[in-house]
């Protein structure tokens, strides 16, 4: 790279320290999911509210890191949601966070 | 003779259909197919102006269409390669002066007569799309590697889906290698991932392709482009011949990203 490059770099407003190609692929792929399956804007929070109050029924989870969102092949369209636990109240663990992801546990995750 | 139709399109506009249907069809005829590229853009007419033959359009598609003239009147025939030919779209109408199935009495027509009938459609997805696909054979889409061109290239995929087209072909135009080297523009796997169709060729940014159309003249036909010699490239691969996706003597460095990436992939 030449002077003048790491120049501009240095002077520009965009953040070159992120390659910007990951952000367009998951940025594609959710807009992709929305606009194939016809879904209505909003949909993955009425999920993700929808989730919290079935899965708050039985176990103690962490709303504010709960991550939901569509993963897109070529095979099929994908609902991914992560869901981390607070520690569940079970005499046997002892201390430390318990983490359960949907791709770890099936019933979290459902195809769209 | 039974030719192939072949339609163009992208769903967004800019993309490089246009450029690209003159300048497959031009590498086709450079070929010795007997090739004509059919402007179906009613209203907004360029395909003529990109091939340099703006100046000798009498008659058009519409006056076609309503029987004003025969078909051989309208075509216009190149005279920089014999076997090229362009039939325009009239600029004071609207779509609505076509419709699908007079695009398909006239493509029927055009399969008869030519080896390759290359359709430019206009942008969108409205009823002159839907007159530009009507006499498909196939259909090349066009997109560019920006997350707008991608995302209305698989709106264009579903249509056509829903239009039971079955051989359906992607373009990539405009492919920045250094911009892909370095993580800022997606890749080509990454969009053959997306959109999940069969990739027919890539055409790398060029500058020269501005000129080439400023002046009335056709990319494919000058061996110094590199976005020509793509067009070239694809057109060999549309006659079934096994030409490199990219044109041969790009930047070497790039190169070697390319074979690693499709290093274990059955393209």
């Amino acid at each position: 790279m030449g002077f003048l490059d790491k120049l501009i770099k240095h002077l520009s407003p965009v953040d070159y320290a992120q390659p910007s190609k990951q952000a367009a692929k998951e940025r594609l792929k959710l807009a992709l999911t929305y606009d194939r399956g016809g879904l209505a804007q909003g949909t993955i929070e009425q999920l993700r509210d929808g989730i919290i109050q079935v899965i708050a029924k039985h176990l103690t989870i962490n709303e504010d890191e709960i991550d939901i969102n569509f993963d897109r092949t070529s095979e099929q369209d994908k609902l991914i949601a992560t869901i981390p636990l607070r520690m569940a109240p079970r005499p046997r663990m002892r201390g430390g966070q318990a983490t359960s992801t949907a791709e770890k546990a099936p019933p979290q995750s459902s195809k769209t | 003779m039974a030719g192939r139709v072949i339609t163009v399109t992208s769903g967004k506009g800019g993309v490089g259909k246009t450029t690209f249907s003159a300048n497959v069809s031009a590498a086709l005829a450079g070929l010795g197919k007997k090739a004509v590229a059919v402007d179906t853009d009613v209203g907004l007419r360029n395909l003529d102006i990109v091939m340099g033959l703006e100046n000798r359009i009498v008659y058009d598609l519409v006056d076609v269409v309503e029987g004003r003239c025969r078909l051989q009147k309208a075509i216009i025939r190149d005279k920089r390669v014999a076997t090229l030919h362009m039939l325009p779209a009239a600029q004071t109408r609207d779509k609505s002066a076509v419709s699908p199935d007079a695009m398909e009495k006239i493509c029927a027509e055009l399969r008869s007569q030519f080896d390759f009938t290359i359709i430019d459609s206009p942008a969108g997805i409205e009823g002159g799309f839907h007159n530009a696909i009507a006499g498909a054979d196939e259909v090349v889409i066009v997109t560019t590697p920006h997350v707008s061109a991608i995302r209305d290239a698989d709106r264009v995929i579903g249509l056509l889906e829903a239009a039971e087209k079955q051989q359906i072909f992607l373009v990539i135009n405009r492919l920045q290698a250094e911009m892909v080297r370095r993580g800022d523009m997606l890749d080509i796997p990454d969009i053959l991932d997306i959109l999940a169709i069969e990739l027919l060729g890539i055409i790398p940014e060029d500058e020269s392709i501005v000129v080439s159309s400023n002046r009335g003249e056709l990319a494919a036909l000058h061996a110094a482009s590199p976005a020509g010699r793509a067009y070239k490239n694809i057109a060999r691969r549309l006659l079934g011949e096994d030409a490199p996706l990219m044109p041969m003597d790009e930047d070497k460095s790039f190169l070697k990203w390319l074979a690693s990436l499709f290093k274990g992939r059955a393209l």
